[in-house]
């Protein structure tokens, strides 16, 4: 089989001049894979810097409000207050590898935008990261953090300002740059080998949830979660448990203002497939093969598309794929930060709103991992407007 | 022989160069098109790319981007050029038409069926800037069964193959199968980058010229005969397209200007 493909899906649907950058990614990728000192190094940052391990924490009284044994795995406590930073340690080594200075990233809700930011810094490479117009609005305080961390925030404004036209824009730039710059895609998409290279650095997130929760109940747990918008969280917190069929994997998009509406960000459920940026997966499409505009309350689930390994899962049935609106997702959210004092970010309260709903089929004794992958910080201004009624713009 | 086949034979019995332009098709509307690509052919343009507008054109700088937006709003889809394509070859078109279009759009119509509507209306070539040589074989495949479903197999669309400056060692395998012309790229990069070539142009279009056995076009970022004066004698011809937009829009899309831009470059391109 094509190495470059999940079944049908992936590809590397880029224009030639980035041919030769993406093998050469690919062989430095395997060869630092295989070298202990990168593993090492990797591991390094990842402990010191991060602060991994992450907890893996019985939720009690969630547990008891929805009726099964709920776990979640913090990746809100990472340094940078989401799952990104773990993949963006790792592409910036191998950026340093390879012996680039510069770096660009792409970025919806901020936070990836956030975590390449750090990482620059961190390594003393110049970043430029590419953001929709709207998003930069939504999400003004990561704005301010890219800044502060040193890095240049390009706004986009083109198509819908949003995550997908941000990501034009870097591959635009990169296709320019490739020859001195490295582009941290941050999410599981892209043309191969970004959706491999990004389970591989997410991937620490199951490594350890599967060690974690042998150690606490001496068994897997019956169902893995998580929300997918390109799905890097998910598939980090899938890759370990996808060879254990015993586990049910279940990942979350964003169904905005409900499926029936048209305005949602649900690829899986209503896409067909398709191909952008660099890769073939299920996309949001009109009837000319345009991309369609997602929408979801949640910048970081606000993509039309899905990365290539969930397309697999999906067509291969061996995950399934639900959605959650806006609506459920913020109630999620609250009950969440008054039951267990967690504040989730919105796009990881859509995980937590389907496992209220999953629950109710469960057992009290089945055990359910949740990846909560980011902390609501960043959101404060979008719940703000959301629980004063105004509701918001897209 | 394929009407592109044809044509740069024809320029090179001559020994002239060749002279492409592109447009994004629909604008300023479908009318106003087919009358610009009427003077095109009056003007002596050798071979038309037309652009089919795309949501996503990441190949594309800021005047095409801005030109397929205004195109997609206007409702211009790959269905409506199709029929403008086959009504200007029934009223005699004969300029050789190549549609630029990235591969979402041929996925979605479906490829066997885009192949087989491209026969019906006339089209002969493809341009793809996002479907590299590793990924052509389903596109390949309908080619070639359309080739053994046509009487005369020169109606089947070629695939122009694109080459970069950094396709380096991929050179041989990129033109060996490449008909109609090759697709040299200035620059690195998206169309549009005014003039700004690659440090290592020349060197480059050399040994395209040289492993080539069809003609070699250079095209992104070329604005005037005079940009590509340092590497005329390498190559077979040039490619204009953000700035025939460019002036297209900015003179209301007039006939005269786009008559005088292609007849201006030809002859100071074979002087």
């Amino acid at each position: 089989m094509d190495e470059r493909y999940f079944g049908e899906f992936g590809g590397q649907y880029v224009a030639e001049s980035l041919m030769n950058t993406l093998k050469e990614l690919d062989a430095a990728y395997e060869e630092a894979i295989r070298d202990p000192q990168f593993i090492e190094e990797c591991a390094y940052y990842l402990r010191e810097y991060v602060g991994r391990e992450t907890p893996l924490y019985y939720a009690e009284r969630l547990s008891q409000e929805y009726g099964a044994k709920i776990y979640l795995k913090r990746e809100d406590l990472n340094h940078t207050g989401a799952h990104k930073i773990n993949n963006v340690i790792g592409q910036i080594l191998l950026a340093k590898r390879l012996g680039k200075k510069k770096v660009i990233a792409e970025t919806g809700a901020g936070q990836h935008g956030v975590a390449t930011a750090t990482g620059a810094a961190l390594f003393d490479m110049e970043c430029t990261v590419y953001m929709g117009a709207e998003d930069m609005e939504r999400q003004a305080l990561n704005v301010l953090r890219m800044e502060m961390l040193g890095a240049k925030v390009e706004k986009v404004v083109s198509g819908s300002n949003t995550l997908k036209d941000a990501t034009n824009e870097a591959i635009r730039t990169w296709a320019k740059t490739a020859e001195d710059t490295f582009y941290v895609i941050g999410s599981a998409v892209g043309p191969y080998p970004y959706p491999k290279i990004v389970k591989e650095f997410q991937s620490v997130i199951s490594r350890e949830a599967k060690r974690q929760i042998l150690e606490k109940e001496g068994r897997l747990p019956d169902v893995v979660m998580a929300c997918v918008g390109g799905g890097s969280n998910s598939i980090g917190m899938f890759a370990d448990f996808i060879d254990e069929e015993g586990v049910k994997l279940v990942g979350v998009e964003a169904a905005g203002l409900g499926i029936e509406t048209g305005k949602h960000a649900s690829a899986m459920a209503l896409g067909r497939p398709g191909v952008l940026h660099g890769m073939r997966s299920y996309l949001l499409q009109d009837e000319n093969g345009n991309i369609e505009l997602a929408h979801s309350i949640s910048a970081g689930l606000d993509y039309p598309g899905v990365g290539p390994e969930h397309a697999y899962l999906k067509d291969t049935n061996r995950a399934e794929y639900v959605s959650i609106t806006d609506m459920e997702a913020m109630d999620a959210l609250m009950e969440l930060s008054r039951l267990e004092g967690i504040i989730p970010a919105i796009e990881s309260s859509h995980a937590i709103a389907y496992a209220k709903k999953m629950a109710k089929t469960m057992k009290k004794d089945d055990i359910m991992i949740v990846c909560l992958s980011g902390r609501g910080d960043k959101d404060v201004h979008t719940i703000a407007d959301y629980l004063a009624g105004k509701g918001y713009q897209n | 022989m394929n009407r592109i086949e044809a044509r740069l034979q024809s320029v090179q019995e001559k020994n002239e160069k060749a002279f492409i332009t592109y447009i994004t098709a629909g604008l300023p509307n479908m009318d106003g098109m087919k009358e610009i690509v009427r003077s095109c052919e009056a003007a002596g343009l050798d071979i038309l790319e037309l652009g089919i507008p795309f949501s996503d054109p990441i190949a594309d700088g800021p005047v095409i981007q801005a030109a397929s937006y205004k195109a997609i709003c206007q409702g211009v889809n790959v269905t409506s050029v199709l029929a403008a394509v086959e009504e200007m070859r029934k009223e005699g078109l004969k300029l050789p038409i190549v549609f630029m279009m990235y591969y979402n759009t041929i996925l979605y119509f479906g490829v066997k069926a885009f192949i087989d509507s491209c026969i019906k209306a006339g089209v002969d070539g493809l341009i793809i800037p996002d479907l590299p040589y590793e990924e052509q074989g389903e596109l390949n495949a309908a080619l070639a069964q359309a080739k053994a479903e046509t009487e005369d197999t020169s109606d089947v669309p070629i695939l122009i193959q694109l080459v970069s400056p950094v396709s380096k060692e991929r050179i041989p395998m990129l033109l060996e199968h490449a008909r109609g012309f090759v697709y040299c790229v200035s620059s690195m990069g998206v169309t549009g980058q005014a003039a700004e070539f690659h440090r290592e142009i020349n060197s480059y279009l050399s040994s395209v010229k040289d492993a080539s056995k069809i003609p070699v076009m250079m095209g992104f970022g070329v604005r005037t005969a005079q940009d590509v004066a340092p590497m005329k004698e390498i190559i077979d011809g040039v490619i204009v397209g953000s700035h025939f937009i460019n002036l297209l829009e900015e003179n209301g899309y007039s006939q005269d200007v786009a008559k005088k831009y292609i007849e201006d470059f030809k002859s100071e391109l074979n002087k």
